[in-house]
């Protein structure tokens, strides 16, 4: 309660100052107003508001349980039968990667109404459920389902008697990551659809009125509405598991820890990767036929290869693509490194001084949720609509997700190793170059293979909002010019970079981890 | 029970031991393992062979144990009793059964060296589960499982959750569950293992204890060799690369064992000679 009570008071200590600095024009009234500004321009549009957040809450929840549904049958179906998951990883690992603002401008295109919307709630809240559930559900004490087999149980006894209950705080922590992850999906498929309310549709409204207080209003609500979800489903968590910090770890890992066994022989593994390899664009192929959409709009791989490469102006689609990319993905990658690099920084520095870590560890975990739309108009208020802007985004969506899984990565390290090196001696920054760094490493790729997908996403969602510059802005006018082609090559490219990153960071990771017990 | 045949030959020598008469009667075999191999592909495609051609018999009412040193295949032999894992050649039959058959029917109860209990389950739900699993009714059986916990000691403790207790009250636990389908076959691996000498100590008189209530067939996988002989009627010693068996060892002395024993000359006669037998047949 006394915890409750300095939090509180923690908040409105920071809002008294911010009140003040905003009153005393050191924050330029015009960037960052007062609170109460914000408070008191909610106030007068709060009917504006409640319809707003309600059209973009209802479109998030359906999108919510739908994917949380499929993911969880998914989950269930994969630790029955591996060799299905192991086929699907290909899609799995898209679905990690892919930008989900290109399928968002895809789905608007080919649908009207809140389905663009629910859809990519469901595609967002997909992955996080998924692996969070199919962790939960693989990780048993294996006596235990010894135990089960030994009075005949079969795998459909096990999943009953150990599984399911065993992976419940996994999934838990899935759906807490879920949760604002389905609002992101739900404003994103706003944006371009035309759709009357909802938080994007308002956002989108407000950035050419330079009304500060109403935009960091909309990115408010929006947070306010995603750290509700998360708490919802943080409490659940503590009160199934009593720890909340641990199992964080599962709902944010990327597809990496989803094969640690091996399956048949080296053939059967090469087919197998083959077909994993091929799935998603047998989807692809597949789903607009089995959708019934449009082919003139829902163009399939074999559209989008003739679109780059053999048709008349292919020429030119293929320069504007790469001019694209090649404005995109500097600052991209620039964003991650240098997110990644401060969230090391920072969770090291947090072993050298703990009380730092118990102050930003906290504000983290709710940050790293907030819906990266939300925190793009702020930054557009202080950064202007330049790269300056875009960096920021960029670093900020890299940065809280990397400093939790590298802090708890750090917390990690085997004490008796530390004990080891205080034996010679208190010498903290030893210990942490000897021991903490090195037993961390695996944990810094980790972090990198999870943000390094948000990070174009970040870029993208910056282009597309402020600077109208690269693959944003290129999604972004395709699809008011209804060229059809080249939104699904941009989402095509965006997704073949995504996941060119995920690979790469695999294969450094493996280079400088090699011989290590994994 | 107390007349079986198998046991009046092979656990007690002390009382008339191998008489004409006695030997006539053929003893029932529970457990046959025949000429049994057992390999694994190790991670760089290498052929493991964790046990070689092993043959032996385990009779009704025998207590048995088997010790070697780690990588002996003692587990895995263990495993296949359990119908955990398949031989790849040769044969093991329970009861003239195959052990996936007598397991199915809930005759054999196993304890691990971890308790592997559900946390989420409390001490009676835990060990109430290989009832739940065989689709049998809990409520009539609530009763037995009441005795079966205040036999290991815990009672007071029925709805206590696993996180709640000790290691050695866990692994109690875990013994009520082994028991509560009433077995007719006992495998235990390494059950004390994690627990420290003192403890152990006290876990094997009670072990005993239980053991003699219904002479229950029972295999216990050891490497202390101190547990082996004080609990075992008949101890099987194995050799690592490959895992085999090489010397089974009848242990005589009358039941019930008491604490005077670990101190008794002969106990150590017993113990220095399997170990010199553990250790490659040396001279100790």
């Amino acid at each position: 309660m006394t915890r409750l009570l300095r939090t509180a008071l923690a908040i409105l200590v920071v809002l008294a100052l911010w009140e003040a600095a905003a009153r005393a024009g050191v924050l330029g009234g015009r960037v960052v107003p007062a609170p109460s500004g914000i408070l008191f321009d909610w106030w007068t549009q709060r009917a504006d508001y409640a319809l707003h957040i309600a059209a973009t809450a209802k479109a998030a929840a359906l999108g919510f349980l739908i994917g949380n549904g499929v993911a969880i049958l998914c989950a269930v179906l994969f630790i029955l039968a591996p060799s299905i998951e192991r086929l699907s990883r290909g899609v799995t690992i898209t679905l990690f990667a892919v930008p989900a603002i290109t399928i968002g401008q895809v789905l608007v295109v080919a649908y009207d109404g809140i389905v663009p919307q629910v859809a990519l709630s469901a595609i967002c809240v997909y992955f996080p459920t998924m692996v969070a559930t199919l962790i939960g559900l693989r990780e048993i004490d294996p006596r235990a389902s010894d135990v089960v087999r030994v009075y005949g149980g079969d795998s459909l006894c096990i999943l009953r008697y150990v599984r399911l209950r065993a992976a419940l705080p996994g999934l838990l922590a899935g759906l807490k990551v879920a949760a604002p992850a389905a609002l992101l999906g739900a404003i994103l498929a706003e944006f371009g659809s035309g759709s009357r309310w909802g938080l994007g549709t308002f956002l989108l409204g407000s950035l050419g009125q330079a009304n500060a207080a109403r935009l960091w209003g909309i990115g408010l609500s929006a947070t306010a509405v995603a750290a509700l979800g998360y708490a919802i489903f943080a409490l659940g968590a503590r009160r199934v598991l009593g720890a909340t910090l641990s199992v964080t770890l599962a709902a944010n890992s990327a597809p990496d820890r989803l094969g640690s066994y091996r399956l048949g022989r080296p053939g059967q593994r090469v087919l197998m990767a083959i077909g994993a390899l091929a799935l998603p664009f047998v989807v692809w192929w597949a789903a607009p036929r089995i959708l019934g959409l449009n082919p003139i709009i829902a163009r399939d791989p074999i559209d989008t290869f003739h679109y780059l490469a053999l048709d008349n102006g292919a020429a030119t689609a293929r320069a504007a693509l790469l001019s694209a990319l090649s404005s995109t993905l500097p600052a991209a990658g620039l964003g991650l490194l240098l997110g990644l690099a401060a969230a090391f920084l920072l969770a090291s520095l947090s072993v050298l001084r703990p009380e730092l870590a118990r102050l930003l560890l906290p504000p983290s975990l709710v940050l790293q949720t907030m819906p990266l739309v939300a925190l793009t108009p702020m930054i557009v208020l202080i950064f202007g609509r330049d790269l300056a802007a875009m960096l920021a985004v960029t670093i900020t969506v890299v940065f809280f997700p990397a400093y939790v899984t590298l802090a708890q990565g750090f917390s990690l390290t085997p004490p008796a190793a530390l004990d080891v090196v205080r034996c010679y001696g208190d010498r903290p920054v030893k210990s942490l170059l000897l021991v903490s760094v090195p037993f961390s490493l695996p944990y810094v790729f980790a972090a990198a293979r999870l943000v390094a997908p948000r990070a174009l996403l970040g870029a993208m969602i910056a282009e597309f909002l402020a600077t109208g510059t690269g693959l944003g802005q290129l999604l972004n006018a395709s699809r008011g010019q209804l060229d059809y082609g080249m939104i699904w090559a941009t989402a095509f490219a965006s997704v073949v970079v995504a996941i060119l990153a995920y690979q790469a960071v695999g294969l450094v990771e493996r280079l400088a981890t090699s011989g290590r017990e994994s | 029970m107390g007349a079986d045949p198998g046991r009046a030959l092979i656990a007690s020598p002390s009382n008339g031991s191998s008489s004409p008469a006695t030997a006539a009667l053929a003893p029932t075999v529970d457990v046959l393992v025949d000429h049994v191999e057992k390999s694994f592909v190790a991670n760089g495609g290498k052929v493991v062979t964790a046990l070689d051609k092993v043959s032996t018999t385990i009779l009704r009412g025998e207590f048995v144990a088997l010790i070697g040193p780690s990588g002996c295949g003692k587990s895995t032999l263990l495993r296949l009793i359990a119908g955990l894992d398949e031989p790849t050649e040769g044969m093991v039959r329970v009861r003239s059964e195959s052990p996936k058959t007598f397991c199915a029917r809930g005759e054999l109860g196993i304890v691990f060296q971890d308790p592997a209990l559900l946390p989420w389950r409390s001490v009676r739900h835990n060990v109430a589960l290989p009832l739940e699993v065989l689709g049998r009714p809990v409520k009539p059986a609530a009763a037995h499982i009441q005795s079966l916990i205040e036999m290991v000691g815990l009672k007071g403790f029925e709805d206590a959750l696993p996180g709640q207790l000790s290691g050695g009250m866990r692994q109690r636990v875990a013994i009520a569950r082994a028991l509560v389908t009433n077995p007719s076959l006992i495998l235990l691996d390494e059950p004390f293992g994690a627990l420290d000498q003192i403890l152990r100590r006290t876990m094997n008189l009670e072990l005993q204890r239980i053991w003699l209530r219904e002479l229950t067939t029972t295999l216990l996988v050891t490497h202390a060799i101190e547990e082996a002989v004080f609990l075992a009627d008949r101890v099987i010693v194995m050799q690592a690369n490959p895992g085999r068996i090489v010397e089974e060892v009848i242990i005589p002395f009358p039941r019930p064992r008491d604490e005077s024993l670990f101190s008794d000359p002969k106990f150590h006669q017993r113990c220095d000679r399997l170990a010199s037998l553990l250790h490659g047949g040396e001279e100790h």
